[in-house]
């Protein structure tokens, strides 16, 4: 008997709690209703509203895909049209904003100062990360640290811009992950930028040889396979630098040049590093030798 | 002789009495395919007389010796480009070119490709060894219609109207992307505008306005961008004699991966490169000079002959817009 009252118990707490809910949703509901009403929002102006922003997001992915297929085929304008893609988004969505508030809820004076302390209640309790994030978008945009199809790094993370979003820019990394970060953290943390808006980014190739081998050739054939790979880019301002350091069991030739295009970046780092090395090879320059300590020679008693 | 670089064949002359006076200016004459550059190198060497030797810059490259050993003072180098090779250890003899040309009393007038010519500036300097550099300027509608109709009388030749292949081409056309929407690729048709077509009626209408004649070199120079090799090919595809047909094709489209441009870019610094010499450029990339040769050729942008990989004159303009495009040349 017992057994069956504890189980009996708590299926009628479990039905009374029930009961509230459904009681506490039923007057919620008929609570936000008679807002909505108050505002004079019905169905069908909720129904306008979700099609006006279903219409702004098709139009901003639709936007977006025309101007990157326009980028690519301006392949020198690149950069610049692909920056133009998170303000247009933000012009869209700002329009359908406008136009939900101006044209569809009609708003006078007094519903624009009660809605504002809504949003501000809203803001203040739960939605602040997000409009920071969008507020830092915002400031992305407008202040422009860096660009679509910049190389950038930040939080250790080293990327590709592909996206500002109006919440988070979106980075893809050399071996192809995705890597999202929002805005506000784009806008807070130190962001090195290796591009800043050029089409053309320096590429640093490091080769390590031998101390016997000979440095003066090794630094001549790394600048020739520099030069002459499919990917370099070179000018004036855009010169290749060729370094030698040396180390006690090695030396270090280093080429400082720049890539035409930055999607070549590692294609580029490749060619270079392979080709020099057939040639190191042909001349006789060889690698780092491993230090293998002879432990006759280095004991005490040798 | 082409009768419109007479300036750029004075300061040739010039050079060369400025050697005789004592002071001497190594010339570089700079230019893209199909210049004709050739014709000014051979009036130079004429200029120079029994005090010249002229020799291109492919039978240099096989034999460096012929250069020590001439005795004449002005040496005519056509093509000096071709010293040069784009692979590791490919400048070794450019390098040792230029030092005899600084280190000589001789005076030196050399021909260079343009493209050639600022790659090797920006490697190696190129530009300080030739004080004198003249840039051979393209032609205008009116030098084009002087040079292809010096000969003819008046009224020989008549210019037929006809519509230029490919009128029929939309301006507006739709296209499908594939993209992936929740694990199912969907074919999304988009809107895509040709912009060739509308530069072609844009011109079409405007050539309505002016004679047979004059639209059609005046659409010539447009084409061949001023070069008057590629005006002078193009005028014999379009001359039936006695008749002219105005019906100029526009230069080819291209579309081609990185590699088939690095390739095209690699000719197009040279004009023309033997099979061989493409090989050694191309070995060390992993790339078969064969094959992307003959993907090259069968898009109608070079032809192979004789083992010798050249570009098709009516293409140029697209090769160097589509290069440049791709910041392959400069």
């Amino acid at each position: 008997m017992g057994e069956e009252m504890a189980t009996v118990a708590p299926e009628s707490s479990s039905n009374l709690s029930a009961s509230a809910t459904s009681e506490g949703v039923s007057e919620a509901s008929a609570g936000i209703s008679s807002a909505l009403q108050a505002f004079g929002i019905d169905s069908s102006t909720i129904v306008h509203v979700i099609l006006v922003l279903v219409l702004a997001y098709v139009s901003t992915r639709i936007v977006a895909f025309l101007l990157t297929r326009f980028s690519e085929r301006f392949h020198w304008l690149r950069l610049g049209i692909k920056m133009e893609i998170p303000l247009a988004k933000l012009a869209i969505y700002g329009f359908a904003v406008y136009h939900i508030l101006g044209s569809i809820f009609q708003l006078s004076t007094n519903q624009l100062i009660a809605l504002s302390g809504l949003v501000g209640a809203a803001v203040g309790f739960g939605l602040k990360d997000l409009v920071a994030e969008i507020v830092g978008g915002i400031v992305l945009v407008l202040d422009k640290p860096y660009q679509i199809g910049d190389k950038v790094r930040i939080d250790g993370h080293y990327g590709e811009v592909t996206d500002i979003g109006l919440r988070a820019t979106r980075l893809v990394s050399p071996d192809d992950s995705l890597i999202v970060v929002s805005n506000q953290r784009m806008i807070t943390q130190v962001l090195a930028n290796a591009t800043a808006g050029s089409l053309e980014m320096q590429v640093v190739i490091d080769l390590f040889i031998d101390s016997s081998s000979d440095a003066s050739r090794a630094m001549k054939i790394l600048r020739d396979a520099a030069v002459t790979s499919r990917y370099v880019y070179i000018s004036s301002k855009r010169p290749v630098t060729i370094f030698l350091k040396d180390y006690p069991f090695y030396k270090r030739v280093r080429a400082r040049v720049y890539v035409n295009d930055l999607r070549y970046e590692f294609k580029f780092e490749s060619d270079v590093t392979k080709r020099a090395w057939d040639a190191f090879l042909e001349a006789g320059i060889e690698p780092p030798k491993a230090m293998v300590m002879d432990p006759v020679s280095t004991s005490p008693a040798a | 002789m082409l009768p419109f670089f007479e300036e750029e064949m004075k300061r040739i002359e010039e050079s060369i009495e400025d050697y005789r006076g004592g002071i001497r200016r190594n010339v570089a004459i700079i230019s893209d395919p199909y210049y004709g550059e050739a014709d000014l190198m051979a009036r130079a060497a004429s200029v120079a007389g029994p005090d010249g030797l002229r020799i291109d810059g492919r039978r240099l490259r096989h034999d460096f010796g012929i250069l020590e050993r001439a005795p004449q003072r002005i040496v005519v180098v056509d093509e000096a480009h071709r010293l040069s090779l784009r692979k590791v250890g490919g400048f070794d003899l450019m390098d040792r070119f230029l030092r005899f040309v600084t280190s000589e009393e001789r005076l030196f007038i050399t021909t260079w490709n343009s493209f050639s010519w600022r790659y090797l500036e920006e490697v190696l300097g190129i530009g300080r060894h030739f004080p004198r550099q003249i840039i051979l300027p393209r032609l205008d509608a009116g030098q084009i219609r002087e040079m292809l109709l010096a000969g003819r009388e008046e009224g020989e030749l008549t210019f037929v109207e006809e519509e230029a292949p490919g009128g029929d081409s939309k301006v507006l056309d739709w296209r499908v992307s594939r993209r992936a929407v929740m694990g199912h690729n969907i074919d999304l048709p988009y809107p895509s505008v040709d912009p060739g077509v509308i530069r072609s009626r844009l011109k079409r209408n405007r050539k309505e306005k002016k004679s047979g004649e004059d639209a059609f070199f005046e659409r010539l120079a447009q084409i061949s961008d001023g070069n008057p090799g590629v005006a002078e090919h193009l005028w014999k595809e379009a001359l039936n004699y006695p008749e002219v047909r105005s019906s100029l094709r526009d230069p080819p489209t291209i579309d081609l991966d990185f590699d088939e441009s690095f390739v095209l870019g690699v000719v197009l610094s040279s004009g023309s490169l033997e099979l061989d010499e493409l090989s050694e450029v191309l070995g060390p990339m992993d790339l078969s000079a064969e094959t992307m040769a003959a993907l090259l050729e069968e898009k109608g942008l070079v032809s192979i002959d004789g083992g010798v990989v050249t570009l098709r004159a009516e293409a140029l303009k697209s090769d160097i817009e589509h290069e440049r495009r791709l910041r392959l040349v400069w």
